[in-house]
């Protein structure tokens, strides 16, 4: 069974639905970075984020994050160019590599450190809170899974709708990824060496943050498809990781050489090596790499990649276009989107 | 007409190779055998961090968890001797995939981090915490310490994460995507969760006692379950089956389960109807001991499977939040081999309408069983177990 993609929404620091984020990434357009201030001592970081105010107005948002909003507001567009999800056999895969980590920061300071905080700021920590509110807004009472990891969350999630569709778990699949530039996430990448501290932003890429929804189903002849996602790869162990990625690149394309490929690399952290393998297996590929313009969402970033690849045979600019995602944390994973034979 | 998520897909039989099991009641599966069948109680007075400011001062601690290497979580040394004993049962075999159900990861160093800020923290114990916090990272530990590597999908769906692991690397089998995944749930005592379940009330200032009539809330517990998980035309020293789930979700409330019981209620009936089953022999309930939850999953067994003994072991170890759903199946696995329904302990009265297996183990047969794993956000997960040959 072929899946495809039915219906694509986006929020991001360049727009708030997905035309404009990709005319925007199209007109090599960069967000304007803002500076998000730390606690007193503390340096400010600088993000890509959501202009505010941003909110989705639903009952289940009253006490959300920007994440949850994001996370809406993403999967209602999503799911007004698929039409309704069905009732009784939708699931809902989420992604995340950071959650709503603004609410761990808010919970330890106010009510671990200082005992006269919110109790109604904890459930918010959890990482599935966003989806759940996702799936309230639809009714969905399906499997809902998040999925967390670098991002390779984002291929995670896309498999494992894909697995559920496959297995009739599901009939249709709503997939989205969300994630929030908060200070401390920003401190935190950039003690690790994962992004900027602004003045190097030509080198390494800022964190941004919005969320990316796709919805995915059976395929109708004509359909752009997910030919394959792969199940993923561990690169952890840098002597051998440009043969691994290479190993799964050639896996992924079955052989036959992709007409473009979408990186992952934000400039973040070392895009080089999917870069590298891609070239020397697939010579003359054009390589697109929208997340050096919109920024390290991780997750997100690689639902955004998928939704770049749609676009680019959707506009007929490439027939089979490769998506990679290489995580910060050593995982690897990838998807092809062609179009499914109008023979069916 | 049936239920359309509910179908089995045709395919391939997932089943369980191996298996080790992380908990209150024991580090590994002797000691756990033992403790288990004995109605241990395995909550004690919490000694990983100060509890002066909280309400509830106990939880089900593991004992003496070597911490060698501070490169580790908490976390990490609580999955390490799980998955070696379950490796143990079945010398070289390396997983395709590991999938991992937690709720927290490794948050005790997410914490060090966040007292960073006020105390002071080198830059290198900055990127240590940082980099540990990650929930995927002990489970990369872990591999790395014993020398495999595989992708890893961290499923983080609340306390249903345990039994969404079992449930996802078994869809892989069953469906001819993999042959050999490795399914683990794990989660270490934290004080920011623990501070988090008593500014919630969930966790009670007395004993923790599912099902029981004056039951007062939840004790946190830790602990981790790790399970090799093949298909069956492949597999050697098949130990039980996983004919089927059901996974479903109860849109009610963030943190609070509906009280009619719809939503457990649909995973177990997608489960029973994915096996093909019209009954278990035994429920290990999710049965957290706090009044919404306890009364809504009775609820929900009393319309599916009104007359199976059932127990909570959750007042022997604590709730054990993303590992709960694996070591409880662990238990199943335990129960179904030594021929014992494991004790519901601390029990004095029960509103429950069930057959809770009270205060001691009962003598019994089981060859199916059922684990029960509920969470915030709604979340609710069924996993079957069958007793092979």
């Amino acid at each position: 069974m072929n899946i495809a993609i039915l219906g694509i929404g986006c929020v991001n620091p360049l727009g708030r639905d997905w035309n404009t984020v990709r005319a925007n990434l199209a007109a090599g357009r960069r967000p304007e970075s803002v500076l998000l201030p730390g606690p007193p001592g503390h340096p400010a970081h600088p993000a890509y984020c959501v202009p505010a105010p941003f909110d989705f107005v639903h009952p289940r948002l009253r006490r959300s994050s920007a994440i949850s909003h994001f996370a809406c507001t993403a999967a209602s567009a999503a799911v007004a160019r698929s039409g309704p999800l069905p009732a009784g056999t939708t699931a809902l895969v989420f992604a995340a590599t950071d959650g709503a980590v603004v609410y761990t920061r808010r919970f330890y300071e106010e009510v671990v450190k200082s005992g006269c905080g919110s109790p109604l700021l904890f459930p918010e920590t959890v990482y599935n809170a966003p989806a759940s509110h996702v799936a309230a807004m639809f009714g969905i009472d399906g499997p809902v899974l998040t999925m967390v990891s670098d991002a390779t969350a984002g291929t995670d999630a896309l498999a494992t709708a894909a697995e559920l569709i496959r297995s009739g778990e599901a009939g249709r699949c709503l997939v989205v990824a969300s994630e929030e530039a908060d200070w401390i996430l920003c401190d935190g990448s950039r003690r690790w060496g994962l992004s900027s501290t602004g003045s190097e932003s030509r080198r390494r890429g800022l964190l941004s943050e919005g969320a990316v929804a796709l919805v995915v189903g059976a395929a109708s002849p004509g359909d752009i498809v997910l030919e394959t996602v792969h199940r993923g790869l561990g690169i952890a162990r840098n002597s051998s990781r440009r043969e691994r990625l290479e190993k799964m690149f050639f896996e992924l394309a079955g052989g036959t050489p992709p007409e473009a490929a979408v990186l992952s690399s934000s400039g973040a952290f070392g895009g080089n090596a999917e870069e590298a393998a891609l070239v020397k297996l697939f010579p003359g590929i054009r390589l697109d790499a929208p997340n050096k313009l919109a920024g390290e969402a991780f997750a997100v970033s690689t639902l955004l990649q998928c939704a770049w690849a749609w676009q680019e045979i959707r506009d007929g600019r490439a027939g089979r276009v490769l998506v990679s995602a290489l995580g910060w944390n050593g995982q690897a994973g990838g998807a092809v989107l062609t179009v499914s034979a109008r023979e069916g | 007409m049936p239920d359309p998520v509910s179908q089995p897909a045709a395919g391939h039989l997932p089943v369980i190779t191996g298996f080790g099991c992380v908990s209150p009641l024991g580090r590994g599966l002797p000691a756990t055998r033992v403790a288990l069948r004995a109605g241990t109680d395995g909550i004690s007075d919490v000694r990983l961090f100060s509890v002066s400011s909280f309400r509830a001062k106990t939880a089900g601690q593991v004992a003496d968890l070597p911490q060698d290497d501070p490169r580790r979580t908490r976390a990490a040394n609580l999955v390490l001797p799980a998955v070696r004993e379950a490796l143990a049962f079945r010398p070289g075999f390396v997983p395709e995939l590991v999938i991992a159900g937690t709720t927290s990861g490794g948050m005790d160093f997410g914490e060090n981090f966040l007292r960073g800020f006020s105390e002071g923290m080198s830059s290198r114990d900055a990127r240590r915490w940082v980099r540990g916090y990650a929930p995927q990272q002990p489970v990369f530990d872990v591999m790395e310490e014993l020398g495999f590597d595989a992708p890893v999908r961290v499923v983080s769906n609340a306390c249903a994460s345990g039994t969404n692991a079992l449930c996802l690397a078994a869809g892989l089998v069953r469906g001819g995507l993999a042959r050999r995944v490795m399914a683990i749930g794990f989660d270490a005592l934290s004080e920011l969760v623990f501070a988090g379940f008593d500014a919630l009330r969930a966790s009670t200032e007395e004993k923790c006692r599912p099902f029981d009539s004056a039951r007062s809330g939840l004790a946190l517990g830790e602990g981790a379950a790790c399970f090799l998980i093949e298909d069956i035309s492949a597999a050697r020293g098949i130990l039980a089956a996983i004919p089927g789930w059901g996974l479903a979700n109860d849109n009610h409330h963030l943190t609070q389960p509906n009280p009619d019981g719809s939503g457990p209620r649909l995973s177990m009936r997608r489960a029973l109807a994915a096996a093909g089953w019209d009954g278990v022999d035994y429920i290990n309930a999710h049965g957290t001991g706090t009044p919404f939850n306890d009364a809504s999953e009775a609820a929900a067994i009393r319309s599916v499977c009104p007359s199976t003994p059932v127990s909570s072991t959750k007042g022997m170890t604590g709730h054990t939040l993303g590992a709960a759903g694996a070591i409880e199946a662990a238990f199943c696995l335990l129960a179904m081999e030594e021929g014992f329904l494991p004790p519901n302990i601390n029990l004095r009265e029960s509103d429950s309408g069930l057959d809770i297996v009270a205060n001691v183990a009962r003598p019994a047969r089981i060859r199916r069983a059922m684990s029960n794993s509920f969470g915030f956000g709604g979340a609710n997960a069924t996993v079957l177990l069958e007793k092979f040959p």
